[in-house]
């Protein structure tokens, strides 16, 4: 193989990709502009949500049927209107109230729609009511009694999270990480893979290319290193763009420990040096697989076909991979795409152990290897390259 | 400079069968010579062009340029030649300048004289006014001179062109017949395929009718009159072909 000429297709291909449109949105518009506002629209549209829900409850009010009068005034004190109904449930049911409650002798019966978010914010207000008014009937008649309070506590469970912010960070961070990145990895080459094998085709600019001194294998070595390069980049943008995003997006949340989860990106230069690591076998693999699939094709649409079934066929292991509480055995780790997940998820969590990680780095290359083996065998054939 | 010798093509496909293409081809190009290999479409005039540029591989036979053999040295064979396909090839995305410059890079040219030259062709080919613009906003006849340089960058001994002034105009058609003529002047061994059978005959020192895969004649036109008894090479083609003469419409 001579460098040189493997450098100069290298370089042509970058300037080619460069400057094809469709490319640069999958490899950068998708990460860089896409992700982060799916991301920002999602989190304020769930804030959004939750506040509008809270605003309809009010404005709608609850119906009560009560013949105590604490209940009455515990419900007053809500700050929502209470209305008379006669059917309960059909007022709920027809939203001209948000929730309804009818006391029965002992029982005090809540009527919520579940499906609605303002009547379930409505009946989280009135549960929360009544149980403070339930408390403080049992405490009063304890009081009266003479029995201290304290026989409503004769102990305390506390709960104590031994994970810590970084593990429970990278326990969150594990699971959607390898998934998001594995899947743009293969969605981020895929133009580019398609456009330098079936759209050289469809242009008829292979002959002259063949034509050249330049053996086939140095041309599948420098269209595998363009591709490999677009995967990598875009592997990149994704993870900046996603650290990025939860980051500015972590004020959106309401939950304490959604935002230091999202707060502290497990993202040290160890981490990372791990994950480029592992994701460089992944990418080779990934640019020679779908070179020698897409070469079957004769036009660019032909070779999205292909590929698409294969990029979605990457969603079900790199998901599982990073399901938590899977029993992890190094067997586990010779799973293609699967193990990357894996990998991904421990080196996250900061558990992967040592013969694991090797496990799957030397199956990825192996499988790196094949693939590139197999995409410049297609190349070598007339029968695939002037298929027409 | 070319010696084709029993060259055999035969194409397998699962849904059409066999296919001989070419068959039992056999031909000489000498150096400072234009070859033209004439025939109708599909009668294996670019899959011969194609076995020689070692694009395909033979079934049978074989043929050496300058004395490397298709078969046993391909990637030298291939340093020997400048090959223009009938589709030009030219990556629309880049400049006529980038293509040369890269085609320049895959003939191991260095650089300095690498970039003297793809000037030199710019001008000889007066490509100065869009050696810069995007090919894919280029007409045909700018394109074609493109595709033209980019075969004559490295200065091969030997030119494979596969119509090479198809869908052009007169003044195009022009500037490369006239970048041939210099090619053959400068001793360069040219073969080329073409439809159009008066600038075949203007050119071609020699001219080989292929139909069917087979070669049916092949020698100067002074030969090839003699042979057929035909005058134009319009009328020995179509003899060749066993189709009927032209027929005027005053006749019928």
């Amino acid at each position: 193989m001579r460098f040189p000429l493997i450098r100069a297709i290298y370089r042509k291909e970058m300037l080619d990709m460069f400057r094809d449109r469709r490319t640069m949105i999958s490899m950068l518009v998708v990460p860089l502009v896409v992700f982060p506002l799916v991301i920002s629209v999602m989190m304020r549209f769930a804030t959004r949500m939750e506040a509008n829900a809270e605003t309809e409850a009010k404005t709608m009010g609850i119906a009560a049927r009560v013949t105590t009068p604490s209940v009455r005034e515990a419900l007053e004190k809500l700050g929502v209107p209470v209305k008379e109904k006669g059917d309960l449930r059909a007022a709920v049911e027809k939203k001209e109230v948000a929730a309804a409650l009818e006391e029965r002798g002992e029982t005090i019966e809540v009527f919520v729609d579940s499906s609605n978010p303002s009547s379930t914010a409505a009946g989280d207000r009135i549960r929360t009511a009544l149980s403070e008014l339930k408390d403080q009937r049992i405490r009063e008649s304890l009081r009266h009694s003479g029995i201290p309070e304290s026989v409503l506590t004769p102990f305390t469970v506390k709960r104590t999270n031994i994970a810590g912010e970084r593990k429970m960070a990278g326990s969150v961070w594990g699971t959607m990480l390898g998934y998001i990145l594995l899947l743009l990895m293969f969605t981020g080459g895929m133009y580019p893979v398609i456009d330098m094998t079936a759209g050289e085709k469809e242009r008829k600019t292979l002959e002259a290319f063949l034509a050249s001194p330049a053996q086939r294998r140095e041309i599948v070595m420098g269209k595998t290193l363009a591709a490999i390069t677009a995967i990598i980049m875009t592997a990149m943008l994704t993870l900046a763009s996603m650290v990025y995003s939860l980051h500015s997006n972590r004020l959106a949340t309401k939950s304490e420990e959604m935002r230091n989860v999202m707060k502290t990106i497990p993202l040290d230069a160890n981490t990372l040096a791990m994950l480029v690591a592992t994701l460089i076998p992944v990418a080779i693999f990934a640019a020679s697989l779908m070179f020698a699939i897409a070469l079957f094709a004769r036009s660019f649409k032909e070779g999205q076909s292909y590929l698409t079934p294969l990029a979605l066929l990457v969603i079900f292991p790199a998901l599982l991979g990073g399901l938590p509480g899977l029993q992890s055995t190094p067997a586990l780790f010779l799973i293609p795409i699967f193990n990357a997940s894996l990998v991904i998820r421990g080196i996250m969590l900061g558990d992967l152990s040592t013969v694991n990680f090797a496990v799957a780095l030397g199956a990825n290359l192996v499988y790196a290897a094949i693939a590139f083996v197999i995409a410049t065998r297609q190349f070598e054939k007339e029968s695939v390259l002037f298929r027409s | 400079m070319i010696h084709v010798q029993e060259l055999s093509k035969t194409f397998t496909d699962p849904k059409r069968g066999t296919r001989l293409a070419v068959d039992r081809v056999s031909f000489d190009v000498r150096a400072g010579e234009v070859f033209g290999l004439l025939g109708p479409n599909g009668a294996g005039k670019t899959t011969t062009l194609r076995l020689i540029a070692t694009l395909l591989k033979p079934t049978g036979g074989t043929a050496t340029l300058n004395g490397f053999d298709i078969n046993r040295e391909p990637a030298k064979v291939r340093e020997q030649i400048g090959f223009l396909s009938g589709d030009m090839g030219l990556y629309g995305r880049l400049t006529p300048r980038e293509i040369l410059d890269f085609f320049g890079q895959l003939n191991s040219m260095d650089t300095e004289h690498r970039l003297k030259r793809v000037d030199q062709l710019i001008a000889m080919f007066d490509m100065q006014n869009f050696a810069d613009v995007r090919t894919d906003k280029l007409s045909t006849g700018m394109k074609q001179k493109t595709a033209i340089a980019r075969t004559m960058l490295h200065d091969p001994p030997i030119l494979i062109l596969d119509e090479p002034t198809s869908g052009l105009d007169v003044p195009t058609s022009r500037t490369i017949e006239s970048a041939i003529v210099q090619a053959k002047k400068a001793g360069k061994c040219i073969i080329y395929s073409t439809h159009v059978m008066e600038e075949a005959e203007y050119l071609c020192d020699r001219i080989a009718v292929i139909s069917d895969g087979h070669l049916k004649m092949t020698g100067t036109m002074d030969e090839l009159r003699a042979a057929t008894g035909k005058h134009r090479l319009r009328e020995i083609f179509l003899d060749l072909l066993g189709l009927p003469a032209d027929v005027s419409p005053d006749k019928e």
